[in-house]
């Protein structure tokens, strides 16, 4: 009756449960601070729009799912004081050129807050200046209320324009992955093009190994990811 | 088997230590005690394990590098700190920047039209303080060097005061200090629902 923890057979219990219990809590601290697998945080579904490119052309976020889309918000005419993010989306082009995608296409979208004076022909322009390759670079624009509620509430760009039609906003740049969430947003530009090289690289890697059971283990990444959402 | 007997006896007996060891080594536990600590032990891993997973997949967001700013740059031109205040993202978004220094909020008066979505940023100029408007569940820290971030949407039109909950000192006889620290936010209903609303105020 009493024959409680004093008997030999009942050490090994003790140690199992012991053990049991210990190798899944180090588990999930361990995959917690070493974090075997890094992920790029999901923000948010990124916004939908339907814009006309730099040909008359509709482009819509549909068109670009599967794709892994780096955007960037400007005005053709952006010049100092405005901090002009198009030399960043250029080293990113050629960053990606370089790049073995493993068959995802990564895409540039430069979306112009100024439809007024950003028309199709002075979006080639730009775009001939800027030797953006048609291929993988997009220029859009759409109507003033549809930009305000894609880039503004969308992407959470605040813009205004002045009385002369002059454009203020702060540099920005955002990801999409090719389930159209945004996944990364520097909101104040980029002091370093590496800073998004990195996590575009992250996220074409989860994309190409998170089929299957590694996706329960990216899963498990994104659970464990202490980061703000917004 | 009289052995067992004689050695549970003295351990149940309230000498610990006396006989604290048996012959393998482990202490003499009577039957329940033995149950209660593998319960207590068990409440204890489903507790941490709880608080672990729930913090986790609720997206509770503790401080990091993302989100942080040197307080010295607050007022840089390019820095949305540096004109604190709401500001259309588009119809019914908004955002604030807000800057909690001693002993005010910055901006002290928010207004927004009812069903608005609201995202706070906030951070602190000097010291640390916190925000909590009133029956709302916007309730923040807000510390120096580092941006917290709430998504809060307001649904009920009324006047909402803002205090800062997390004490920050005042001067000696002076009628201004923590206790002096508040804001109001405003929550605007649609023009012809105004007259109602400000009657039930
Ligand atoms: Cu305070």
């Amino acid at each position: 009756m009493q024959k409680t923890l004093d008997s030999p057979n009942l050490k090994k219990p003790a140690l199992l449960w012991g053990g049991l219990l210990a190798i899944p809590l180090l588990a999930v601290i361990l995959f917690a601070v070493a974090q075997p697998i890094k992920v790029v945080p999901r923000i948010g579904l990124a916004p939908g729009f339907i814009f006309t490119d730099m040909y008359g052309r509709q482009l819509t976020n549909e068109d670009l799912r599967g794709q892994i889309v780096i955007y960037n918000f400007t005005t053709t005419s952006c010049e100092a004081p405005c901090i002009d993010t198009a030399p960043i989306m250029q080293a990113l082009q050629e960053f990606v050129k370089q790049l073995d995608t493993g068959g995802i296409p990564v895409t540039l979208v430069t979306i112009s807050l100024d439809p007024e004076r950003d028309t199709p022909e002075r979006l080639q322009a730009y775009a001939r200046k800027l030797n953006a390759d048609p291929a993988r670079w997009h220029f859009v624009t759409g109507s003033p209320e549809r930009l305000k509620q894609v880039v503004g509430g969308g992407f959470e760009l605040y813009y205004t324009q002045d009385e002369h039609g002059v454009f203020y906003f702060a540099p920005m740049l955002a990801i999409v992955d090719g389930n159209g969430i945004l996944r990364a947003r520097y909101k104040r530009g980029l002091e370093d093009v590496a800073i998004a090289e990195r996590d575009l690289m992250l996220i074409l890697e989860e994309a190409r190994n998170s089929s299957g059971a590694a996706g329960l283990v990216y899963e498990a990444a994104h659970l464990f990811l202490c980061y703000p959402t917004y | 088997m009289s052995e067992h007997e004689h050695e549970t006896q003295h351990s149940t007996g309230g000498e610990p230590g006396a006989e604290a060891h048996g012959e393998n080594g482990w202490l003499h536990v009577e039957k329940w005690e033995g149950v209660w600590i593998r319960v207590a032990v068990a409440m204890t891993v489903v507790f941490i394990a709880a608080i672990t997973v729930a913090a986790m997949s609720f997206g509770i967001t503790v401080p990091g590098a993302t989100a942080r700013i040197n307080p010295m740059t607050l007022n840089d031109p390019d820095s949305p700190f540096a004109t604190p205040g709401i500001r259309e993202l588009a119809p019914g978004k908004y955002e604030v920047y807000m800057v909690a220094q001693t002993w005010s909020f910055l901006p002290d008066r928010i207004e927004v039209p009812v069903g608005s979505e609201v995202t706070f940023y906030l951070t602190a100029r000097d010291v640390i303080h916190g925000i909590k408007i009133a029956n709302t569940n916007v309730n923040m820290m807000a510390l120096p060097g580092q941006v917290s971030v709430l998504r809060a949407k307001f649904d009920k039109p009324g006047v909402y005061n803002y205090i800062c909950h997390e004490y920050c000192g005042y001067f000696a006889n002076s009628p201004i200090g923590h206790h002096t620290m508040y804001g109001q936010l405003i929550v605007t209903a649609p023009d012809n629902a105004t007259e109602t609303v400000q009657v039930t105020q």
